[in-house]
């Protein structure tokens, strides 16, 4: 099925010319969209013939040691050793899944400042009180879930679904106000505004760890105020006798820094060690490697890298506004 | 210069995390690409960074790629460039050319090669480009180079932007349909 707005949100996202915001948007349909995802491709191989005309130009020697270091130690990998992955199952000339609304800018309010973004995250499962959280949580990703199947017109696989709930889950953690008011979990209070200040837009950071647009597979958060960082499991699941860590690489340190074991629990928080600053978690990789049940035991990365993606800061620069009432 | 078929080999071989292969696959690509992100990125300290990010993807989503849907240049590029324009878009109104740490580049477009230097798909894309009108052409040509943003298009040549934009989508199509499926 040809879909000539498709095609050419396509063709001017592989060309560049897309605003950031639509870029967003194109990326967001690339991992949701299978159908999408072919025709970008096709464009990447029609335009990159013009990659033959440019001139080749060499980079400074230091890349490659740069490039060396983020690697770490490498070992040849058996492939069992890998999760397995999720099919992005969904039929050919599959369309979009969920309504473009989700995405678009509130134009209602594009003059006002999205200032009652909360300044404490959801109440997330700690240690301390797992059972409680439990419930509440998977309550919502079931209400989620039967969500998302009312209004997709095709079928989806788990990947795209969780993809889906990523996304889901990144905006409703720190902008509850962008997600459609029909799609809100009922019941869900809206965050309360607390007296401190609203979370400048560089003070929260989402990261989507994924091996491949299709299939992300650890949602980060980092709250650069409060000193937080969030590690939610999606679709991966850790084998028995091994367990994930997490890695921030950074051009400002020699090599991987580990930020400990993740991923054994759905959700894993924990504090932002005082070493690394703002500056430097926007501008990082952040990584998961597989190793052994209590992590690497050398301080670097021994097993495969399975899971690599950047922080986005994930509320927009606010304009100098009064903020809006939250609607209900 | 490594053919195609070598470099789909290389791949392959880093995908089984051989290291000796990622390196002989850095050594042969590495010039092209570092072209490619300096013309978008201008700044060389901004390209250092892009190449780094690209070739830790390279070796992460080796086992990824497929050599029936893309060419391995054609793969690591399209990586490079996505990340460069990111980067310039999000930099905003500024151009980043006017920058003061910003390189010059020769030309915006590249000097056009030898015919017997293209292959053929380029040659195919060039012709079908050859059929739009001179200034949509390098509208084309100037977005995917210089990765120039619609509103640096439209100031640069003095063009209004809802124009760029319509022609831009026009232009695409026209390629498309001229190139076939």
């Amino acid at each position: 099925m040809y879909d000539e707005d498709q095609e050419t949100l396509a063709a001017e996202y592989v060309l560049g010319t897309l605003s950031a915001d639509e870029r967003e948007r194109a990326e967001a349909l690339r991992s949701l969209d299978s159908g999408f995802e072919a025709t970008v491709r096709q464009w990447e191989r029609r335009l990159g013939e013009l990659n033959v005309m440019v001139e080749a130009v060499e980079p400074p020697a230091d890349v490659w040691d740069k490039i060396k270091t983020q690697i770490g130690p490498v070992e040849t990998v058996a492939e069992t050793d890998a999760p397995p992955e999720q099919e992005l199952g969904s039929p050919a000339g599959a369309v979009a899944y969920f309504p473009p609304s989700i995405f678009e800018p509130d134009r209602s309010t594009t003059a006002e400042t999205p200032a009652h973004a909360p300044a404490e995250p959801p109440p997330m499962p700690v240690a301390a009180a797992p059972e409680v959280g439990k419930v509440e949580r998977s309550a919502d990703v079931i209400y989620l879930a039967r969500r998302v199947r009312r209004w997709q017109r095709a079928a989806l696989g788990i990947g795209a679904i969780a993809a889906l709930l990523a996304l889901y889950v990144a905006v409703w953690q720190v902008a509850p106000e962008r997600i459609p008011p029909q799609l809100r979990p009922p019941g869900a209070a809206m965050l309360a505004q607390t007296e401190g200040s609203a979370p400048m837009p560089q003070d929260r950071l989402v990261a989507v760890l994924q091996q491949e647009p299709t299939a992300p597979a650890f949602l980060l958060t980092l709250d650069t105020q409060h000193r937080t960082l969030i590690v939610r499991r999606i679709s991966a699941k850790p084998e028995t006798g091994k367990s994930y860590e997490l890695w921030l690489i950074s051009s400002r340190f020699p090599g991987p820094r580990s930020l400990g074991v993740v991923g054994s629990d759905e959700f894993t928080q924990r504090a932002l060690p005082a070493n690394y600053d703002a500056d430097t978690l926007r501008t990082a990789n952040f990584a998961v490697s597989l190793e052994p049940a209590n992590g690497s035991p050398n301080g670097v990365p021994t097993g495969p890298v399975l899971f690599t993606g950047k922080a986005v800061e994930s509320i927009p620069a606010p304009a100098p506004a009064k903020p809006t009432t939250p609607r209900t | 210069m490594l053919t195609q078929a070598e470099l789909v080999g290389l791949l392959a071989a880093v995908a089984k995390r051989d290291a000796a292969a990622f390196e002989r696959l850095y050594e042969a690509t590495r010039a092209k690409l570092y072209g490619v992100l300096l013309r978008i990125l201008r700044r060389p300290e901004l390209a250092d960074e892009v190449m780094q990010e690209t070739y830790f993807k390279v070796w992460t989503m080796a086992d990824k790629f497929d050599p029936t849907v893309a060419s391995p240049i054609t793969w690591m590029v399209a990586m490079g460039r996505n990340r460069a324009i990111d980067i310039v878009r999000k930099k905003g109104e500024v151009s980043i050319e006017e920058e003061p740490e910003a390189l010059d580049v020769a030309a915006e477009t590249p000097t056009p090669l030898a015919r017997r230097e293209m292959t053929e798909e380029l040659k195919r894309l060039l012709s079908c480009l050859g059929k739009l009108d001179p200034e949509k052409q390098r509208i084309v040509l100037l977005a995917y180079y210089s990765g120039w943003s619609r509103d640096q298009l439209a100031k640069k040549l003095d063009i209004p932007v809802n124009t760029i934009k319509t022609w831009l989508r026009r232009s695409l199509i026209e390629v498309r349909e001229c190139m076939g499926v």
